[in-house]
């Protein structure tokens, strides 16, 4: 559990950013810090968590705003649903625990050192995901006690530190040509599906069901082959 | 606090949990199942869609910072040096285009 916790100080750091930026955002929609730091703790999903106090502060229905961030952590199906081996063997309320704690973060760090080494398991996961949403709910109330205070921080950046940090993920589960084709066509589809104006929620599950459909097709035309 | 406030704190936190709740019901299901390689795809696919979503309709200076990032990203495989490097171009595209 320690080794999970060290390793994902640096990503922490990197969460802690936008868990500032996010506090900044929710204070300026009229959440008071505690406020904030009880909505990391019980939600603990940062995209599902932006975009529903976007929404919210935009004027949209209450449940609109609601629904549209708990749409946009649809992809947690998927990725609580490859964990599926990691969690086998831990007790009930441990495995409850642990897909609460599993974050974009703690769940990608885990993936990859399990690759590495496949004693990597759910002690990790753990480990990492204690100092993950400990780092979430601390830095999210901390922008919200700042933010208040503070310009808007969007034009030196800060918005886009989301789109490299995930970039960068997308990097560390890249596993060779055979991501290619399937990647691509999730990127065009969600793209283009933002495009023309489905809301990005509904296009991310689009992008990526599209991409399932064709990395299976693909395998199973390779598995004929042989 | 309104009790606006406290409605989307409490759906939210229902709807994450019984995602996550699904997510681990359909894990199991599929790791039993011929759809098993589905598991071994599925993560950067969500990922990559991701990032789709937030450059669609972006401006060039955006793609260009993404760019860069991807760049970093693809030489250290590390997530603080490409949010600090993509920032940076960010910052640095944004001063140069005024």
């Amino acid at each position: 559990m320690k080794q999970g916790a060290i390793a994902i100080l640096p990503l922490a750091f990197g969460a802690a950013i936008y868990g500032f930026a996010f506090g900044i955002l929710a204070a300026q929609t009229g959440f008071p810090w505690w406020g904030v730091a009880m909505m990391s703790g019980a939600v603990h999903a940062g995209s599902s968590q932006i975009v529903a106090v976007e929404q919210f502060s935009g004027g949209s229905a209450l449940l609109g705003a609601a629904l549209a961030g708990a749409a946009l952590n649809l992809r947690y199906i998927g990725i609580v649903a490859s964990l599926a081996e990691v969690l086998q063997g831990l007790p009930l309320r441990f495995r409850l625990l642990a897909i609460h704690i599993t974050g974009d973060e703690n769940w990608a760090l885990t993936m990859a050192e399990r690759a590495k080494d496949p004693a990597v398991g759910a002690a990790f996961l753990l480990g990492s995901g204690f100092v993950m949403i400990s780092v979430w709910i601390a830095s999210t109330a901390f922008g919200a006690v700042l933010g208040a205070s503070l310009p808007d921080l969007e034009q030196f950046g800060l918005g886009f530190a989301f789109t490299a940090a995930f970039i960068a993920m997308a990097r560390g589960m890249w596993r060779g040509h055979r991501n290619t084709l399937p990647w691509l066509i999730s990127f065009a589809v969600t793209g283009v599906l933002v495009i023309t104006g489905l809301p990005k929620a509904y296009a991310i599950v689009c992008g990526a069901l599209c991409g399932v459909t064709l990395s299976l097709l693909m395998r199973h035309t390779r598995v004929r082959e042989r | 606090m309104t009790s606006s406030h406290w409605i989307l704190i409490g759906i939210l936190a229902v709807a994450a949990f019984a995602i996550r709740l699904t997510g681990w019901i359909a894990g199991n299901a599929i790791r039993k199942s011929r759809m098993a390689p589905l598991l071994e795809d599925l993560p950067g696919l969500i990922v990559v869609s991701l990032v789709a979503a937030s450059l669609a309709g972006q401006s060039i200076l955006t793609w260009l910072a993404a760019a860069v990032a991807l760049g970093t990203a693809w030489k250290t495989n590390s997530v603080v040096a490409t949010m600090l490097v993509g920032v940076a171009a960010f910052a640095g595209l944004s001063l140069m285009g005024r």
